[in-house]
């Protein structure tokens, strides 16, 4: 687009240039000087008693405060037949307000002041953050801290995020690109993994309020949680703040488990998802990637940034420059802090050229695994790391959330000074050697989602296998999982007399009172722990249990309706949220779980299978079967709330008589479908006249 | 291109807003600004924080400026600004000059058999076809692919993009502060001496780009299809990327055309935010800069809509889950109801306490979003004001364009309660404060209010147009704009022989 004419006003223009200095014929005769130095912001450490890590970091250019509290949990704890509960309870913890304020008024009297706080939880983390003018700081760090420590999960917000949810599925296949993005994360990671697997409406109508509430109790507790907090304030004073507003908080739960292992080894292929209103193929190519800390991390980046990362990549160059196929096309080695990434090569092209396109990546692929790089291509690629290296400190909120990230993966502090050396020392072998090793064509999941019709040439005609997609979205079951409806009523009672007979008859209503003393032995996979366990019951609700660990004695005392649980750090009272979890034992107890159907408050039903399903209106519910030969219960299945395994079943053998009633001496336990405990009931005594006084001692 | 509003919900956009004069007085002791002989006016903010700095080339042509039958030519051009000067990515200049020109020699006689319509010698055609497809192969053979981005990228470049909507085209990236020079020469070079390198493998892409980012997407395809029904006589009816027949015939002479005319030094604004000297950043601007010759200022589009006379309804059919869009004509940006638009859309949807958040998604759950947008597609000119309705699961659009009815009809009989009103300026006045965090986001907005308003300072300056704002003013904007005659709903429907989400199995 040179100019072909030149006016009188251009030549008037370019003697006035004449007059400054030249610029240079080449951008190469630039010389630059070397940047100043940065300085790194220090960031002010401090841990609470209560195990609450807080870290502060001052910046006056603006009168604003911000703050995030980190918090070690993630949907990748969500129960497989609940997915969608750890984004519910994130949502929930804001939506649902405080126990003093609706979420309504919450909503009013933040946007009253230009302030926010806001909750979310992601796959590995969740957040808690607060935005807000200077002057309103202490108004918002009050209601951040209210958000944290009390909840009150207002059943009508989690209706409503429910609803949203659903909506949101019914949405997922209107948008190719997010189809193709998903359909790869579950094909690679697997989808019955928490990291392969995705929310339906089923999983979402199983997740009830109590489980909501005990997923927050399970993982928001200050010894799991990190607070930063960053602006336009004294350190030493926010310090104060923050003591006397989180120091008294000294709820305790056990460390949060670590997150599950990734180990999935996907049917390598072309996976082909139709859609028919579209006109481009959206596609992504891959294999699990890396964690950040391996050795060959620095090399793979610089391998995947020369293969299709940015402008210069050799997959822009090709498929975009070249062939003119795609806007979008690139590659990211895809590590992550703590399970392996996705190694991706994504775009979208004309349905027409999507096999052309997919033929190029591919000798790309092959191109970077047989020959060296040239170096240029590696001097390229570590001076953009180098020369951008600044922008990682450029301003203070990217130090702090860097510092953030490293403590809660375990990261080194200077991690990001290590990768950058690293780079620098990478050479064309080490390129070819983790390509080479590292990507392997064979093992690639290729998804793409378009209209085949239009495609030109089929794909697979290389001989890999091509996998259709459903892409339909599974309605909700439309037997409800709910007292209502559905079963047997009538067959659930004859089920239920049978079994009643056989355990004592009417000797069962005459117990007021159980102690039993018990070994459970967990599996070395659930952590290898020998538990003695001393459980007392006593009719209606008081149920007390002590359970003795390598770390102490844990007792947990409940009379129904409140309790208490002692550690040897003290007794504190059992949150409302956890009582679902206490007065579940006292609705499974043997002695009132079966006469359950003399029982007004609860339902009883039985399905075709003789399954029979037990519930009441306070959301408590187990399913029993039974051995058809003796009549007694077989297994019983309950769920756990916040716990990632899903529900537990019980199966019984080794029945025993005490004073006229038969009870089960020994219980297998299985979680998810996999055993991870056996328990041996040692003694079991009857009728001893317990009193209230006596169960709820504490110690 | 613009993003439609409903994936990030934008809360307060495009409100102007404000800190307190004495701020204002503060942040101007930082800012320099200066004119070039030609017309090219810099704005200039020191902040030595961190040795970084952000630019940012605001040229006042979008694809409002699109000649007929040539949409999407701003957008084009834009695409080739990354393709290199006469001395960046090629190999030898002169025999590329060559090559490019015979392209361009064999495209015309292309175009001339193809002319001929019905009379074209279809093995001429296709004898053409294969000499202009050699010919490209040629040219290309000089190109170092990708070299101008590339040289950005090596020197520590972050952010490189570039954004072509219906009012203005822009160019940014940030630099380590050692850097600088670099990008004066790099930018001023891009728009002394480009070259139309690669521009019909590039056409490809933006092709590819369109086809991404409408054809394939449903609610761009609505977006667009709405534009061009509320709007049938100015070019904010016309895609910025461009109807998909035009994109595929654009020529090179299209893109100097354009260039020629829009990318005059007087219609551009450059700001520069950073650790920088002021003092330095004129004499790097006139020696580099300078160099540009001054031309004539072009002329702004003078169509202008016609008042809309009845209600206009379209349905596009979709298999996706449906959306409707709703748009009513409202006046430009510099029109002195335009401060009240900003505060109508933030009381119906700018946030959580929003009518439309409370009534359609909280309290009656019709819609999984719901908002509004008070300048749609652009300020510069007449447009609309935007309402967006995503209904939930299990609703209709129907029920949701209802509710929304009554819910108008309620906000223009009662006056907005004066709590509603504090909280929309408080609210305004704090999100400029967050808005000067970024260094980036700060040289576009300095660049932006002064091409728009003719000073930066409008920028702080705004907040005062919007204090003043009343609750008559607002139930009057409501009961004028908001009216069945004034209103194009467009919405997508779904065909009753549609395969179900994701199709045949």
């Amino acid at each position: 687009m040179r100019m072909l004419r030149l006016s009188l006003m251009a030549v008037v223009g370019l003697a006035a240039a004449a007059q400054t200095a030249v610029p240079p014929a080449s951008y190469k005769s630039l010389k630059f000087p070397p940047l100043r130095e940065i300085a790194i912001p220090k960031v002010d450490e401090v841990t609470l008693p209560n195990g609450l890590k807080v870290y502060l970091l001052e910046s006056h250019s603006l009168p604003i405060v911000r703050g995030t509290a980190l918090i070690r949990t993630g949907n990748l704890f969500d129960p497989a037949d609940k997915v969608g509960l750890a984004g519910l309870t994130g949502d929930a913890i804001r939506a649902g307000g405080t126990t003093a304020k609706s979420g309504d008024q919450l909503d009013e009297e933040l946007e009253n002041i230009a302030a926010s706080v806001e909750s979310q939880i992601g796959e590995s983390f969740g957040t808690v953050s607060f935005s807000t003018l200077k002057e309103r700081t202490d108004e918002v760090l009050g209601i951040f801290h209210d958000l944290i420590v009390e909840p009150a999960f207002r059943e009508d917000r989690i209706e409503l995020a429910k609803s949203q949810v659903r909506s949101g599925i019914s949405r997922r296949n209107d948008d190719a690109r997010g189809i193709a993005q998903r359909e790869f994360t579950d094909i690679v990671y697997g989808r019955n993994t928490p990291y392969g697997w995705d929310i339906e409406y089923s999983t979402i109508d199983n997740i009830t309020r109590a489980d909501i509430v005990a997923f927050y109790k399970r993982y928001y507790f200050p010894a799991n949680m990190i607070l930063a907090v960053q602006g336009d304030f004294d350190a030493a004073a926010m310090k104060a703040k923050i003591s006397n507003l989180f120091g008294t908080w000294n709820y305790r739960q056990p460390p949060a488990p670590a997150f599950p292992a990734v180990n999935n080894q996907p049917k390598p292929g072309i996976y082909l998802a139709s859609k028919t209103d579209v006109s481009q193929t959206n596609f992504a190519i891959g294999s699990l990637g890396g964690i950040l800390r391996d050795k060959d991390y620095p090399a793979l980046e610089v391998m995947a940034d020369i293969l299709g990362g940015g402008f210069k990549s050799r997959l822009f160059l090709r498929v975009r420059t070249q062939l003119g196929y795609a806007y979008e096309v690139g590659a990211d080695w895809g590590a992550n802090y703590d399970h392996p990434g996705l190694f991706s090569i994504s775009g979208s092209t004309k349905s027409a050229s999507t096999a052309d396109t997919l033929q190029a990546i591919s000798d790309e692929v092959n191109r970077i695994r047989t020959a060296p790089v040239t170096a240029e291509e590696l001097e390229t690629a570590k001076q953009t790391v180098v020369n951008s290296f600044v922008f990682n400190f450029d301003t203070p909120s990217k130090t702090l959330n860097r510092l953030l990230t490293y403590r809660y993966f375990g990261y080194p502090d200077d991690f990001i000074f290590q990768y950058q050396k690293a780079v620098e020392a990478v050479t064309r072998e080490d390129i070819l050697r983790v390509a080479k090793q590292y990507l392997d064509p064979a093992k690639f999941v290729t998804v793409a989602v378009g209209n085949p019709k239009e495609f030109g040439k089929p794909l697979g005609s290389a001989g890999q296998p091509v996998t259709e997609l459903d892409l339909t979205i599974p309605e909700p079951k439309a037997a409800p999982k709910k007292v209502a409806g559905g079963g047997n009523p009538e067959a659930g009672k004859a089920l239920l007399a049978k079994a009643r007979a056989a355990m004592g008859g009417d000797r069962l209503a005459g117990v007021r009172d159980m102690s039993q003393t018990a070994t459970v032995q967990l599996d070395p996979a659930a952590g290898g722990l020998k538990v003695s366990q001393t459980a007392q019951w006593l009719a209606p609700g008081y149920f007390r249990q002590e359970n003795v660990l390598p770390f102490g004695k844990v007792t947990t005392y409940s009379d129904g309706k409140s309790g208490w649980s002692a550690t040897p750090q003290g007794v504190t009272p059992i949150p409302e949220a956890q009582m679902q979890q206490v007065t579940l034992e006292t609705f499974r107890m043997w002695f009132s779980l079966l006469r359950s159907d003399e029982n007004p408050e609860r339902t009883v039903q039985a399905d075709s299978e003789g399954k029979v399903e037990i519930a009441d209106q306070n959301g408590h519910r187990v399913t029993l079967t039974f051995d058809p030969k003796t009549g007694l219960p077989a297994t019983e299945t309950y769920a756990a709330p916040g716990n990632p395994n899903g529900a537990v079943e019980e199966v019984f053998s080794d029945w025993q008589e005490t004073a006229g009633v038969q009870l089960p001496r020994r219980i297998t336990l299985r979680q998810g479908g996999k055993h991870f405990a056996d328990a041996t009931i040692t003694s079991v005594a009857l009728n001893q006249g317990l009193t209230a006084e006596q169960i709820s001692k504490k110690p | 291109m613009k993003l439609f509003p409903y994936r990030i919900p934008l809360l307060v956009l495009l409100l102007a807003c404000s800190l307190p004069a004495q701020d204002l007085h503060e942040f101007e002791k930082h800012v320099t600004e200066f004119t070039l002989a030609n017309g090219l006016h810099f704005i200039v903010l020191e902040r030595h924080e961190a040795p970084v700095v952000s630019f940012h080339t605001y040229v006042n042509a979008g694809s409002v400026d699109d000649p007929k039958g040539r949409t999407g030519v701003a957008h084009m051009f834009e695409h080739m600004a990354f393709k290199g000067t006469d001395t960046i990515g090629t190999t030898n200049a002169v025999a590329e000059k060559k090559a490019l020109d015979e392209v361009e020699r064999v495209y015309d006689q292309l175009e001339a058999e193809r002319n001929k319509i019905e009379k074209a010698d279809p093995a001429k055609l296709k004898a053409l076809q294969e000499t202009l497809d050699a010919a490209i192969e040629k040219a290309d053979s000089y190109a170092v692919d990708n070299l101008y981005p590339r040289i950005i990228e090596e020197n520590g470049g972050v952010g490189m993009n570039a954004e072509t909507s219906e009012d203005s085209t822009k160019y940014f990236y940030n630099f380590p502060a050692n850097r600088v020079e670099l990008w004066f020469y790099l930018e001023s070079a891009r728009f002394l001496h480009p070259v139309p390198r690669q521009f019909y493998k590039e056409r490809s892409v933006v092709r590819e780009e369109r086809r991404m980012r409408t054809e394939s997407d449903p609610q761009g395809k609505l977006f667009e299809q709405m534009l061009a029904s509320a709007i049938i006589a100015h070019p904010y009816r016309n895609p910025p990327v461009g109807w998909a027949s035009d994109i595929e015939n654009l020529r090179v002479k299209d893109a100097r055309e354009f260039f020629a005319t829009y990318y005059v030094p007087g219609n551009i604004t450059i700001s520069i935010v950073g650790d920088v000297d002021a003092k330095r950043m004129k004499a790097l601007a006139e020696e580099y800069f300078g160099r540009i010759a001054k031309r004539p200022l072009p002329t702004p589009v003078t169509t202008v809509e016609p008042v809309q006379e009845g209600p206009r309804r379209i349905e596009v059919q979709s298999p996706a889950q449906p959306i409707e869009l709703i748009a009513y004509h409202r006046p430009d940006q510099h029109h002195q109801d335009d401060p009240i638009f900003d505060v109508v859309a933030s009381i119906l949807s700018g946030g959580r306490t929003s009518i439309l958040y409370r009534d359609l998604v909280r309290d009656k759950r019709l819609a999984l979003a719901a908002g509004a947008d008070a300048t749609v597609p652009g300020g510069k000119y007449p447009g609309l004001f935007l309402f967006y309705l995503v209904p939930a699961q299990g609703h209709t659009p129907e029920e949701n364009e209802k509710e929304l009815d009554t819910l108008l009809a309620n906000f223009q009989k009662e006056k907005v309660d004066d709590a509603t009103l504090a909280r929309v300026k408080t609210k305004t006045r704090a999100g400029l404060i967050h808005q000067l965090d970024s260094n980036a986001g700060l040289a576009q907005l300095l660049a932006e209010y002064y091409v728009s308003y003719g000073d930066w300072r409008k920028l702080f300056t705004a907040i005062d147009d919007i204090e003043k704002v009343t609750a008559d003013d607002v139930q009057r904007v409501a009961r004028q704009y908001f009216n069945p005659d004034n209103r194009t709903i467009a919405l997508t429907y779904q065909p009753a022989t549609a395969a179900p989400a994701g199709g045949a199995k």
